[in-house]
């Protein structure tokens, strides 16, 4: 969570990186994206946008006493008091509040991950009680993990069990407990540093790979207002208030009018095809692409899926799932997916 | 922010009921569906593990179809699940309940699904001391475990192949005996356990022991659907279903119902289906043809066969039926053919086992090849690159005496990497050892998986809950001021931790331009990238140090990334002089430095090289500082060390590699022996030595 005295560089104001503000925004307008994978060199702006992105996040509204963050209006991802008490005919306290980024330090361990047996509770009462973990806290937000490929193994199975499913079991240190796990998961990594495990990279919705700015001009811009920002936070957010304004009321809108944009059969089916045709493993590619793509229509405005939005959002996607030998690079054949979407129109 | 902290401590009690995708709403993987319908119709077909691609609704459909199964008649309050009308397979509680005069109430319940997450403990897997019971009251009291509540139901277990090993054989015993004895915390029970094991694995992730494997009864590969079409229909689905969940469920509710009646019908008919001798026959054969070890493959072809009949309303089993559940149950247990294979790998087996004593009869050379190893390679590399590439077979003899060559530099292409089959088999090996290792390890670190807890004190490592269940009992006669339980020393308990990753190997490769010879360097690389791959399924550390000319280079400080590792392999050059001392030098203190910072890791370094070092680190003769700096790595017991000879036997060969080994009293292995896994197997037996 970021610290309230903490200034954060404002998302609008990050230089380049295009792909990476997208895949973010995309995220932020469409849940069930189920995270981006950063991949790129040191100094890259990627924990920055991250952060930053926190600062754009619409509020949700909650459960007010849960520890998972229920959505009240949504009996099916709801903890298991939630659930009880809605049945019962209790009703619930909302309240709302911002989206949250949860960090977890690479130095995590499983038990803060899935939560433990209560320390508290069993010494001073002698009862055995559940203390939610990480895992709960993410619950409809962000799941944040800098250096993802640092983590220890264990600690990756745990995650990506909980990833897959939306759905934290812990059955460990005497305690039995389900619970709801659906957070968006957002990783950043140095592929110098080591590869993850396809299984994990499947987990993560979408992919960039992001270097550094090549262009001079744009590289002094970069340092220019780095330098603004650090020598006065504030005075630099309140230079870029207006466009943040303008970001968020633009992801608010989106997300509002997302269950309404349409994906016609046509273009469901360019999806298949791209799919099949780019060699990726699974279905989990078609649902992000389609996903995706109406989180792209959404943020225009729109309430049907274009090819643009598909030609625009489908590299995100694929790029982390195409087959592959374990020693190949992480490249996507654009001319193929050119063609691909090229030979629809006709 | 007052009212927030308040019902923060509110803790959670209830699980909470989680809205599945139906079952027939599922498109495609018929298979999977299939081996799914069939044991829930006869739970004697014996599990099902779903190998496959990731994203292709294999968890979606397990929990799919426990939604779908007829309910069950249980005896009321029992938390073993215990069936009123079954009196041989009842557990302690009923028993007792039953002595005592009490009869036995029956209530109706869905089929229990328990869901293992790979985080799970020992504890809760088995059933531990209830903590709570024994401190209010005094008294020691089960607390049944997951192996309880999935009796006579469904264990699930997502991404099997990633749970820990103990946890793993703690299923199989359950599973193989249908009962579960808990004997711990001064605990002693037993209870019937008979379950339905349901695995999903992704065999990217690595893969399951054969044992286990051959537990499962029924096991189906799935990958993704092909056709645009019927992907686009999936992708409609899913999302209509994200959507609205509840709706979505009302939609097939009808389908549904039909189903589950269905099933309700064949599990009626079950019992009168009966198997004609000549389905028997065949099933013998086909088991026979498959080379299954052990006869759990004709029994479960039967069974599954009969299921088969009852879905479809038959009460006899046809030949036909056998031939379609077939691959189920076949295509997990088929073993390759050979026999001789399997002499051969037992022969291999036991030479890696004594790695030391190989060198010492053929030790003789001394002092003699020294001088003339210096004094002749001195000058240049032996020859180009293209002859060694395109003629390597036939100029052998020529290519060791010719001196000339090309001065500078060459990059080899890699060498075909070698099929790495059976590892599966030695794998296993090492996993238990590894966790032989982690049990005796003294480092206070405290990384890893927790798995269960131990009363052995060495780490500081407090497992809490263990140490309150221990405790928990006498807390009744203990001064407690004001705290609910008081912990004394005798009570206390640790972790004992798991930890998948340590292994770190090691290449040390000769660049020399010697290794330009006979392609020496094509066939070096291949071996070099064989391990690379195993090690990717390992998730073991590598790093890469080659030496030539006048100094040996860190080409890959030790990572993860075997993509990188790949890479630095691929652009390796050759040429040069041999400075082989420098290399082991270097080897050395990487792996001394790797040492310290992680005391559990197990290095294991691997030289590939013809052992022909001709360039010194100083005054000495090249060969006394190679067997110096040879010692000190010998001096250090936990770096292990394979030597790869790249020099081919003949009249010429200097053998020096061998001595190396010998030195270094490392494993000796040539290339041309490194066909096939040999090479692979022999870092496993490395791996081996070093837990032992």
């Amino acid at each position: 969570m970021q610290a309230s005295g903490r200034h954060t560089y404002p998302f609008a104001a990050i230089v380049g990186q295009e792909a990476l503000k997208q895949a973010l925004l995309l995220n932020a307008v469409n849940p069930r994206l189920s995270g981006v994978l950063i991949r790129g060199e040191k100094g890259t702006a990627k924990s920055t946008a991250v952060r930053a992105l926190a600062a754009l996040l619409p509020e949700i509204e909650v459960v007010a006493d849960c520890l998972f963050n229920c959505d009240p209006g949504d009996v099916t991802a709801m903890c298991g008091r939630c659930q009880q008490r809605l049945q019962s005919g209790t009703e619930l306290p909302r309240q709302r509040r911002p989206m949250r980024v949860v960090e977890l330090p690479v130095s995590a361990t499983e038990d803060r991950v899935v939560g433990t047996l209560d320390l508290e509770q069993a010494i001073k009462k002698g009862e055995k009680h559940f203390e939610p973990g990480v895992l709960a806290e993410a619950n409809r937000g962000i799941l944040y993990v800098d250096e993802v490929n640092l983590l220890d193994d264990h600690v990756v199975d745990v995650l990506l069990d909980a990833a897959a499913m939306g759905v934290n079991t812990v059955e460990r240190e005497g305690i039995s407990f389900t619970h709801p796990a659906q957070f968006i998961l957002v990783g950043t990594m140095n592929p110098e540093e080591g590869e993850l495990r396809p299984q994990l990279l499947d987990r993560f919705g979408l992919c960039v790979n992001i270097a550094g700015v090549t262009d001079p001009a744009l590289r002094v811009e970069i340092v220019k207002r780095r330098g603004a920002f650090e020598d006065d936070p504030e005075g630099f957010a309140a230079l870029w208030e207006g466009e943040r304004q303008r970001l968020r009321e633009k992801m608010v809108a989106a997300r509002e009018i997302l269950p309404q944009v349409n994906i016609s059969d046509d273009m469901l089916l360019l999806i298949a095809t791209i799919a099949v045709e780019m060699g990726v493993d699974g279905h989990r590619a078609d649902l992000v692409m389609m996903q995706a793509a109406r989180a792209s229509a959404a943020l225009e405005g729109r309430l049907e899926v274009t090819r643009e939005d598909i030609r625009r959002t489908a590299p995100l996607a694929l790029v982390h799932r195409m087959r592959r030998q374990p020693f190949q690079d992480l490249t996507l054949d654009d001319r193929k997916l050119d063609q691909l979407l090229g030979a629809k129109a006709g | 922010m007052k009212e927030h902290l308040g019902p923060r401590r509110e803790i959670p009690v209830v699980s909470y009921l989680r809205y599945t995708y139906p079952f027939t709403a599922i498109i495609g993987q018929e298979k999977m569906k299939l081996a799914l319908v069939l044991n829930a119709i006869n739970p004697l077909a014996g599990g099902v593990l779903v190998r496959g691609e990731k994203g292709t609704a294999k968890s979606t459909a397990v929990r799919a179809l426990a939604a779908l199964l007829p309910e069950i008649e249980v005896v009321a309050g029992c938390p073993c699940n215990c069936d009123p009308r079954d009196e041989e397979w009842l557990c302690p509680f009923c028993q007792e309940r039953l002595a005592a005069g009490n009869k036995l109430k029956a209530v109706t319940r869905r089929v229990p699904l328990v869901e293992l997450p790979v985080s799970a403990t020992e504890d809760r897997v088995v059933g531990s001391l209830d903590f709570e019971q024994a401190i209010r009251h005094g008294e020691r009291r089960l607390a049944p475990g997951l192996l309880a509540q999935a009796s006579r139901g469904i264990i699930y277990v997502d991404e099997i192949n990633l749970l820990d090993d103990h946890l793993v054989d703690i299923l199989l015993d359950a599973a193989a005996s249908g009962t579960n004895v808990v004997e711990r915390e001064g605990i002693k029970f037993t209870h019937p356990a008979r379950f339905i094991l349901v695995g999903t694995m992704n065999p990217e992730e690595g893969e399951l022991r054969p044992q286990l494997l051959d537990r499962f009864g029924l096991c189906v590969p799935v990958e993704g659907v092909d056709d645009p079409a019927t992907r686009a229909a999936i992708t409609r689905q899913r999302e209509a279903f994200d959507k609205d969940p509840l709706g979505f469920r009302a939609g097939f509710a009808a389908q549904e119902e039909d189903m589950r009646r269905r099933l309700q019908r064949a599990r009626d008919l079950l019992p009168q289906v009966g198997t004609p001798t000549e389905v028997l026959r065949l099933a013998v054969d086909q088991a026979m043809e498959a080379l299954v070890a052990g006869h759990r493959a004709e029994i479960t072809l039967v069974q599954a066969a009969r299921a088969l009949a009852a879905w479809e309303g038959r009460r006899g089993v046809t030949t036909a039926d056998l031939e379609r559940v077939a691959e189920l149950v076949l295509c997990h247990r088929r073993r390759q053919p050979p026999p001789p294979a399997q002499q051969q790998r037992e022969k291999e087996e036991s030479k890696a086992g004594d790695p030391p004593e190989l060198p010492e009869d053929q030790e003789p050379q001394g002092d003699q090849v020294d001088d003339e190893v210096t004094g002749r390679q001195q000058p240049a590399p032996e020859i180009s690159p293209e002859a060694g590439q395109q003629e390597h077979e036939h100029r052998e003899s020529q290519e060791e005496q010719s001196p000339a060559g090309v001065a500078g530099e060459a990059l080899f292409t890699v060498g075909e990497p070698f099929p790495v089959r059976r590892i599966e088999h030695h794998r296993d090996r090492v996993w238990r050892k590894g966790s032989g290792r982690r049990s005796r390890t003294r480092t206070p670190v405290k990384v890893g998986r927790y798995v269960r807890a131990t009363l052995r004190r060495e780490r500081h490592d407090l497992a809490f809950d263990a140490t309150l269940r221990a405790a928990a009992p006498y807390q009744g006669r203990r001064a407690r001021d004001g705290l609910a339980v008081v912990i004394e020393p005798p009570d206390i308990r640790e972790k004992v931790r798991e930890k998948r990753v340590g292994n770190l190997l090691l290449f040390l490769v000769d660049a020399s331009g010697s290794m330009a010879a006979q392609q020496r360097m094509v066939a070096a690389k291949g071996a070099v990238l064989s391990l690379l791959l195993d090690a990717y399924q390992k998730r073991d550390r590598v790093g890469m140090v080659a030496f030539r000319g006048e100094q040996a280079e860190i080409l890959l400080p030790p990572t993860s990334s075997v993509e990188l590792a790949q890479k630095c392999l691929a652009e390796l050059p050759t040429g040069g002089r041999t400075p082989l001392a420098a290399g082991l030098l270097k080897a050395y203190e990487v792996t001394r430095a790797h040492l310290l910072k992680d005391p559990d890791l197990t290095p294991l370094v691997i030289v590939v090289s013809d052992g022909r070092g001709n360039v010194g680190l100083g005054q000495g003769k090249p060969w006394d500082e190679v067997r110096q700096v040879a010692d000190l790595i010998r001096r250090e017991e936990r770096i292990k060390v394979l030597v790869v000879d790249v020099e081919k036997d003949g009249f010429l060969a200097f053998g020096l590699a061998r001595e190396l080994a010998g030195v270094l009293e490392a494993g000796h292995y040539q290339i041309e022996a490194l066909k096939a896994d040999t090479l692979v197997r022999a870092v496993r037996d490395m791996q081996d030595g070093g837990w032992l």
